[in-house]
Protein backbone atom coordinates (compact mmCIF):
# COMPACT_ATOMS: atom_id res chain seq x y z
CA UNK A 1 0.00 0.00 0.00
CA UNK A 2 1.44 3.25 -1.01
CA UNK A 3 0.70 6.53 1.20
CA UNK A 4 -1.95 8.00 -1.31
CA UNK A 5 -3.63 4.37 -0.62
CA UNK A 6 -3.00 4.56 2.85
CA UNK A 7 -4.63 8.20 2.79
CA UNK A 8 -7.28 7.15 1.19
CA UNK A 9 -8.22 4.25 2.77
CA UNK A 10 -7.70 6.66 6.33
CA UNK A 11 -9.99 9.27 5.10
CA UNK A 12 -12.38 6.41 3.84
CA UNK A 13 -12.75 4.76 6.91
CA UNK A 14 -12.94 8.00 9.21
CA UNK A 15 -15.84 9.34 7.29
CA UNK A 16 -17.79 6.17 6.65
CA UNK A 17 -16.99 4.53 10.18
CA UNK A 18 -19.85 6.69 11.55
CA UNK A 19 -22.34 6.52 8.74
CA UNK A 20 -24.85 3.87 8.42
CA UNK A 21 -23.19 2.93 5.74
CA UNK A 22 -20.66 0.22 6.96
CA UNK A 23 -16.89 1.40 6.39
CA UNK A 24 -15.91 -2.56 6.52
CA UNK A 25 -18.12 -2.79 3.43
CA UNK A 26 -16.42 0.29 1.71
CA UNK A 27 -13.26 -0.76 2.62
CA UNK A 28 -13.60 -4.68 1.24
CA UNK A 29 -15.27 -2.95 -1.99
CA UNK A 30 -13.79 -0.27 -3.01
CA UNK A 31 -10.15 -1.58 -3.14
CA UNK A 32 -11.41 -4.63 -5.47
CA UNK A 33 -13.35 -2.32 -7.51
CA UNK A 34 -9.83 -0.20 -7.84
CA UNK A 35 -8.16 -3.16 -8.19
CA UNK A 36 -5.38 -2.43 -5.45
CA UNK A 37 -3.71 -5.46 -4.55
CA UNK A 38 -4.28 -5.25 -0.90
CA UNK A 39 -7.18 -7.27 1.17
CA UNK A 40 -8.39 -6.37 4.69
CA UNK A 41 -8.28 -9.92 5.70
CA UNK A 42 -4.33 -9.66 5.17
CA UNK A 43 -2.66 -9.99 8.06
CA UNK A 44 -0.08 -7.47 7.16
CA UNK A 45 -3.13 -5.11 7.28
CA UNK A 46 -3.74 -5.52 10.93
CA UNK A 47 -1.77 -2.67 12.43
CA UNK A 48 -3.22 -0.44 9.53
CA UNK A 49 -6.80 -0.82 10.55
CA UNK A 50 -5.52 -0.63 14.07
CA UNK A 51 -4.16 2.62 13.58
CA UNK A 52 -7.10 3.80 11.73
CA UNK A 53 -9.48 2.50 14.71
CA UNK A 54 -7.41 4.70 17.22
CA UNK A 55 -7.83 7.78 15.47
CA UNK A 56 -11.91 7.35 14.76
CA UNK A 57 -11.36 6.39 18.94
CA UNK A 58 -9.98 9.62 19.26
CA UNK A 59 -11.82 11.58 17.33
CA UNK A 60 -15.40 10.13 19.38
CA UNK A 61 -13.36 10.78 22.70
CA UNK A 62 -12.27 14.78 21.96
CA UNK A 63 -15.87 15.33 20.44
CA UNK A 64 -17.64 13.73 23.89
CA UNK A 65 -15.08 14.82 25.95
CA UNK A 66 -17.05 16.09 29.14
CA UNK A 67 -19.28 13.41 28.77
CA UNK A 68 -16.74 11.06 28.73
CA UNK A 69 -15.16 12.60 32.03
CA UNK A 70 -18.68 12.27 33.33
CA UNK A 71 -19.59 9.01 32.44
CA UNK A 72 -16.52 7.58 33.65
CA UNK A 73 -16.64 9.49 37.27
CA UNK A 74 -20.16 7.98 37.64
CA UNK A 75 -19.20 4.72 36.53
CA UNK A 76 -16.73 4.64 39.45
CA UNK A 77 -19.24 6.41 42.06
CA UNK A 78 -22.00 3.96 40.93
CA UNK A 79 -20.00 0.74 41.40
CA UNK A 80 -18.62 2.20 44.73
CA UNK A 81 -21.92 2.96 45.88
CA UNK A 82 -23.56 -0.03 44.56
CA UNK A 83 -26.65 2.08 43.20
CA UNK A 84 -27.00 4.87 40.26
CA UNK A 85 -28.49 8.26 41.65
CA UNK A 86 -27.88 10.77 38.63
CA UNK A 87 -27.91 10.34 34.75
CA UNK A 88 -24.16 9.94 34.29
CA UNK A 89 -23.95 7.31 36.33
CA UNK A 90 -27.15 5.36 34.79
CA UNK A 91 -25.79 5.98 31.29
CA UNK A 92 -21.78 4.53 32.37
CA UNK A 93 -24.07 1.62 33.79
CA UNK A 94 -25.93 0.95 30.23
CA UNK A 95 -22.84 1.64 28.12
CA UNK A 96 -21.33 -1.55 30.41
CA UNK A 97 -24.65 -3.09 29.50
CA UNK A 98 -24.20 -2.72 25.54
CA UNK A 99 -20.51 -2.83 25.18
CA UNK A 100 -20.01 -6.48 27.51
CA UNK A 101 -21.95 -8.48 24.93
CA UNK A 102 -20.44 -6.60 22.14
CA UNK A 103 -17.06 -7.29 23.67
CA UNK A 104 -17.40 -10.75 24.21
CA UNK A 105 -18.96 -11.95 20.57
CA UNK A 106 -15.73 -9.76 18.88
CA UNK A 107 -13.06 -11.34 21.16
CA UNK A 108 -14.83 -14.73 20.15
CA UNK A 109 -15.80 -14.31 16.69
CA UNK A 110 -14.68 -11.47 15.24
CA UNK A 111 -11.83 -12.78 12.84
CA UNK A 112 -13.49 -16.08 12.32
CA UNK A 113 -16.54 -14.31 10.61
CA UNK A 114 -14.47 -11.36 9.15
CA UNK A 115 -12.50 -14.29 7.37
CA UNK A 116 -15.42 -16.29 6.00
CA UNK A 117 -17.02 -13.14 4.50
CA UNK A 118 -14.03 -11.13 3.61
CA UNK A 119 -15.14 -11.50 -0.64
CA UNK A 120 -16.08 -8.20 -2.23
CA UNK A 121 -19.53 -10.04 -3.66
CA UNK A 122 -20.78 -10.94 -0.05
CA UNK A 123 -19.47 -7.06 1.19
CA UNK A 124 -22.02 -6.15 -1.51
CA UNK A 125 -24.63 -8.16 -0.20
CA UNK A 126 -23.92 -7.35 2.93
CA UNK A 127 -24.73 -3.66 2.02
CA UNK A 128 -27.81 -4.58 0.16
CA UNK A 129 -29.19 -6.08 3.13
CA UNK A 130 -27.59 -3.13 5.37
CA UNK A 131 -29.93 -0.85 3.06
CA UNK A 132 -33.16 -2.85 3.51
CA UNK A 133 -32.61 -3.16 7.46
CA UNK A 134 -32.25 0.54 7.28
CA UNK A 135 -35.46 1.18 5.71
CA UNK A 136 -37.12 -1.67 8.62
CA UNK A 137 -35.83 0.53 11.37
CA UNK A 138 -37.39 3.36 9.68
CA UNK A 139 -40.74 1.42 9.06
CA UNK A 140 -41.02 -0.30 12.30
CA UNK A 141 -40.52 3.59 14.06
CA UNK A 142 -43.26 5.40 11.67
CA UNK A 143 -45.65 2.22 12.53
CA UNK A 144 -45.33 2.25 16.20
CA UNK A 145 -45.41 6.37 16.35
CA UNK A 146 -48.64 6.23 13.86
CA UNK A 147 -51.23 5.71 16.42
CA UNK A 148 -49.72 7.73 19.05
CA UNK A 149 -50.87 11.37 19.83
CA UNK A 150 -48.19 14.08 20.16
CA UNK A 151 -48.13 14.07 23.62
CA UNK A 152 -47.77 10.30 23.55
CA UNK A 153 -44.89 10.65 21.29
CA UNK A 154 -43.38 13.24 23.06
CA UNK A 155 -43.18 11.87 26.11
CA UNK A 156 -41.53 8.85 24.85
CA UNK A 157 -37.48 8.53 26.07
CA UNK A 158 -35.83 11.41 25.29
CA UNK A 159 -32.53 10.90 26.26
CA UNK A 160 -30.19 7.86 26.04
CA UNK A 161 -30.10 7.71 29.96
CA UNK A 162 -34.00 6.54 29.77
CA UNK A 163 -33.82 3.43 27.67
CA UNK A 164 -33.59 0.04 30.04
CA UNK A 165 -30.30 -2.17 30.50
CA UNK A 166 -32.26 -5.22 28.57
CA UNK A 167 -32.17 -2.68 25.12
CA UNK A 168 -29.15 -1.62 26.12
CA UNK A 169 -27.78 -5.19 26.30
CA UNK A 170 -29.84 -6.05 23.06
CA UNK A 171 -28.66 -2.95 20.68
CA UNK A 172 -24.94 -3.64 22.02
CA UNK A 173 -25.19 -7.55 20.88
CA UNK A 174 -26.40 -6.24 17.63
CA UNK A 175 -22.83 -4.62 17.08
CA UNK A 176 -21.67 -8.33 16.59
CA UNK A 177 -23.65 -8.37 13.39
CA UNK A 178 -20.91 -5.56 11.94
CA UNK A 179 -18.19 -8.02 11.93
CA UNK A 180 -20.16 -9.16 8.73
CA UNK A 181 -18.46 -6.31 6.15
CA UNK A 182 -21.72 -4.40 4.67
CA UNK A 183 -23.84 -4.10 7.74
CA UNK A 184 -23.16 -0.85 9.68
CA UNK A 185 -22.61 -0.73 13.48
CA UNK A 186 -23.58 2.55 13.73
CA UNK A 187 -26.68 1.66 11.81
CA UNK A 188 -27.59 -1.23 13.49
CA UNK A 189 -26.79 0.45 17.03
CA UNK A 190 -29.44 4.44 15.68
CA UNK A 191 -32.00 1.67 14.23
CA UNK A 192 -32.00 -0.20 17.79
CA UNK A 193 -31.98 3.16 19.73
CA UNK A 194 -35.07 3.85 17.54
CA UNK A 195 -36.95 0.83 18.42
CA UNK A 196 -36.04 1.34 21.97
CA UNK A 197 -37.83 4.68 21.83
CA UNK A 198 -35.17 7.11 21.09
CA UNK A 199 -35.22 10.03 19.14
CA UNK A 200 -32.65 10.14 15.74
CA UNK A 201 -30.31 12.37 17.82
CA UNK A 202 -30.08 11.00 20.94
CA UNK A 203 -30.01 7.32 19.27
CA UNK A 204 -26.99 8.82 17.08
CA UNK A 205 -25.51 9.87 20.54
CA UNK A 206 -26.04 6.31 22.00
CA UNK A 207 -24.49 4.82 18.78
CA UNK A 208 -21.48 6.81 19.48
CA UNK A 209 -21.03 6.25 22.83
CA UNK A 210 -21.27 2.28 22.60
CA UNK A 211 -18.95 2.48 19.83
CA UNK A 212 -16.18 3.97 21.46
CA UNK A 213 -15.02 1.54 23.79
CA UNK A 214 -15.46 -0.89 21.52
CA UNK A 215 -13.60 0.66 18.46
CA UNK A 216 -10.96 1.72 21.08
CA UNK A 217 -10.89 -1.50 22.63
CA UNK A 218 -10.25 -3.39 19.17
CA UNK A 219 -7.48 -1.31 18.73
CA UNK A 220 -5.59 -1.09 21.61
CA UNK A 221 -5.40 -4.87 22.28
CA UNK A 222 -3.77 -4.72 18.51
CA UNK A 223 -1.29 -2.31 19.72
CA UNK A 224 1.49 -4.94 19.87
CA UNK A 225 1.21 -5.24 16.08
CA UNK A 226 2.74 -1.80 15.28
CA UNK A 227 5.86 -2.75 16.42
CA UNK A 228 6.46 -5.73 14.23
CA UNK A 229 9.02 -5.29 11.43
CA UNK A 230 8.08 -3.63 8.26
CA UNK A 231 5.28 -1.60 9.65
CA UNK A 232 5.08 1.77 8.05
CA UNK A 233 4.31 3.79 11.41
CA UNK A 234 4.56 7.25 9.84
CA UNK A 235 2.56 6.48 6.64
CA UNK A 236 -0.28 4.83 8.79
CA UNK A 237 -0.04 7.44 11.58
CA UNK A 238 -0.80 9.82 8.85
CA UNK A 239 -3.94 7.92 7.53
CA UNK A 240 -4.75 7.70 11.48
CA UNK A 241 -4.95 11.73 12.12
CA UNK A 242 -6.81 11.95 8.32
CA UNK A 243 -9.44 9.05 9.57
CA UNK A 244 -9.71 10.59 13.29
CA UNK A 245 -10.43 14.21 11.32
CA UNK A 246 -13.16 12.49 8.94
CA UNK A 247 -14.63 10.80 11.93
CA UNK A 248 -15.14 13.97 13.95
CA UNK A 249 -16.31 15.84 11.19
CA UNK A 250 -18.70 13.10 9.97
CA UNK A 251 -19.94 12.55 13.84
CA UNK A 252 -20.68 16.88 13.63
CA UNK A 253 -22.63 16.18 10.45
CA UNK A 254 -24.95 13.35 11.56
CA UNK A 255 -25.72 14.92 15.02
CA UNK A 256 -26.70 17.74 13.51
CA UNK A 257 -28.63 15.92 10.73
CA UNK A 258 -30.12 13.78 12.70
CA UNK A 259 -32.00 16.42 14.70
CA UNK A 260 -34.54 16.12 11.57
CA UNK A 261 -33.54 13.43 8.82
CA UNK A 262 -33.56 9.70 9.29
CA UNK A 263 -31.96 6.52 8.09
CA UNK A 264 -33.89 6.28 4.92
CA UNK A 265 -31.69 8.34 2.52
CA UNK A 266 -28.69 6.00 4.00
CA UNK A 267 -31.01 2.72 3.43
CA UNK A 268 -31.57 3.53 -0.36
CA UNK A 269 -28.26 4.62 -1.22
CA UNK A 270 -26.56 1.84 0.66
CA UNK A 271 -29.17 -0.55 -1.65
CA UNK A 272 -27.87 1.54 -4.45
CA UNK A 273 -24.49 0.97 -3.90
CA UNK A 274 -24.32 -2.81 -3.23
CA UNK A 275 -26.47 -3.65 -6.63
CA UNK A 276 -23.28 -0.81 -8.99
CA UNK A 277 -20.69 -2.84 -7.13
CA UNK A 278 -22.39 -6.75 -7.54
CA UNK A 279 -22.65 -5.07 -11.46
CA UNK A 280 -19.46 -3.56 -11.85
CA UNK A 281 -17.72 -6.86 -9.76
CA UNK A 282 -19.61 -9.44 -12.51
CA UNK A 283 -19.33 -7.41 -15.81
CA UNK A 284 -16.00 -6.49 -14.88
CA UNK A 285 -14.36 -9.05 -13.13
CA UNK B 1 -32.76 -5.89 40.49
CA UNK B 2 -32.66 -8.31 42.87
CA UNK B 3 -31.12 -7.74 46.08
CA UNK B 4 -30.07 -10.01 48.34
CA UNK B 5 -26.83 -11.70 49.78
CA UNK B 6 -26.91 -14.91 47.92
CA UNK B 7 -27.19 -13.16 44.47
CA UNK B 8 -24.35 -10.59 45.42
CA UNK B 9 -22.54 -13.48 46.59
CA UNK B 10 -22.80 -15.75 43.66
CA UNK B 11 -21.66 -12.64 41.37
CA UNK B 12 -18.69 -12.38 43.66
CA UNK B 13 -18.05 -16.37 42.92
CA UNK B 14 -18.95 -15.63 39.62
CA UNK B 15 -16.04 -12.53 39.14
CA UNK B 16 -13.51 -14.62 40.71
CA UNK B 17 -14.20 -17.67 38.36
CA UNK B 18 -13.06 -14.92 35.41
CA UNK B 19 -10.37 -13.79 37.03
CA UNK B 20 -8.96 -17.08 36.94
CA UNK B 21 -9.83 -17.44 32.96
CA UNK B 22 -8.39 -14.23 32.31
CA UNK B 23 -5.00 -15.57 34.34
CA UNK B 24 -4.97 -19.09 31.99
CA UNK B 25 -5.68 -16.66 29.38
CA UNK B 26 -2.77 -14.39 29.99
CA UNK B 27 -0.34 -17.66 31.05
CA UNK B 28 -1.72 -19.61 27.53
CA UNK B 29 -2.88 -22.57 29.86
CA UNK B 30 -6.15 -22.34 28.66
CA UNK B 31 -6.93 -22.21 24.38
CA UNK B 32 -10.66 -22.66 24.46
CA UNK B 33 -11.85 -20.45 21.74
CA UNK B 34 -8.64 -19.28 20.17
CA UNK B 35 -7.03 -18.48 16.64
CA UNK B 36 -3.52 -19.85 17.84
CA UNK B 37 -3.07 -23.50 19.71
CA UNK B 38 0.00 -21.88 21.41
CA UNK B 39 0.48 -19.00 23.61
CA UNK B 40 -1.26 -16.27 25.71
CA UNK B 41 -4.10 -14.97 24.51
CA UNK B 42 -3.81 -11.33 26.01
CA UNK B 43 -7.39 -10.28 24.14
CA UNK B 44 -9.32 -12.92 25.78
CA UNK B 45 -7.28 -12.12 29.38
CA UNK B 46 -8.40 -8.25 29.23
CA UNK B 47 -11.68 -9.62 28.07
CA UNK B 48 -12.34 -11.59 31.02
CA UNK B 49 -10.79 -8.71 33.26
CA UNK B 50 -13.25 -6.80 32.39
CA UNK B 51 -16.26 -9.53 32.72
CA UNK B 52 -14.86 -9.85 36.37
CA UNK B 53 -14.97 -6.27 37.21
CA UNK B 54 -18.59 -5.96 35.61
CA UNK B 55 -19.53 -8.96 38.09
CA UNK B 56 -17.74 -7.39 41.13
CA UNK B 57 -19.96 -4.15 39.88
CA UNK B 58 -23.18 -6.32 39.73
CA UNK B 59 -22.24 -7.52 43.04
CA UNK B 60 -22.07 -4.67 44.46
CA UNK B 61 -25.68 -3.28 43.20
CA UNK B 62 -27.25 -6.78 44.48
CA UNK B 63 -25.91 -6.48 47.77
CA UNK B 64 -28.79 -5.30 50.27
CA UNK B 65 -28.49 -1.73 51.18
CA UNK B 66 -29.02 -0.30 54.48
CA UNK B 67 -31.27 2.87 54.56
Amino acid sequence: MNLWQALFMGLLQGASELFPVSSLGHAVLLPSLLRWSFRQSDPSFVPFLVLLHLGTATALLVLYRAQWVAIIGGFFTAAVRGRMTTDSERLAMLLLAGTIPAAVLGVFLESRIKSLFASPYEAAGFLILNGFLMLGFEFLRRRRERGASREEQESHFALAEGISFRAAALVGACQALAFLPGISRSGITIGGGLLAGLRHQEAARFSFLLATPVILGAGLVEVPELFKQGVPVAEYLAAAVLAGIAAYASARFLLRYFRSGRLDPYGAYCIAAGLVSMALLHFNP
Amino acid sequence: MTRSNTVAAALGVIGVVFLIVAALYALGVLQIATSTTSGPHYKHAILFVVLAVASFVAANFARPKTA
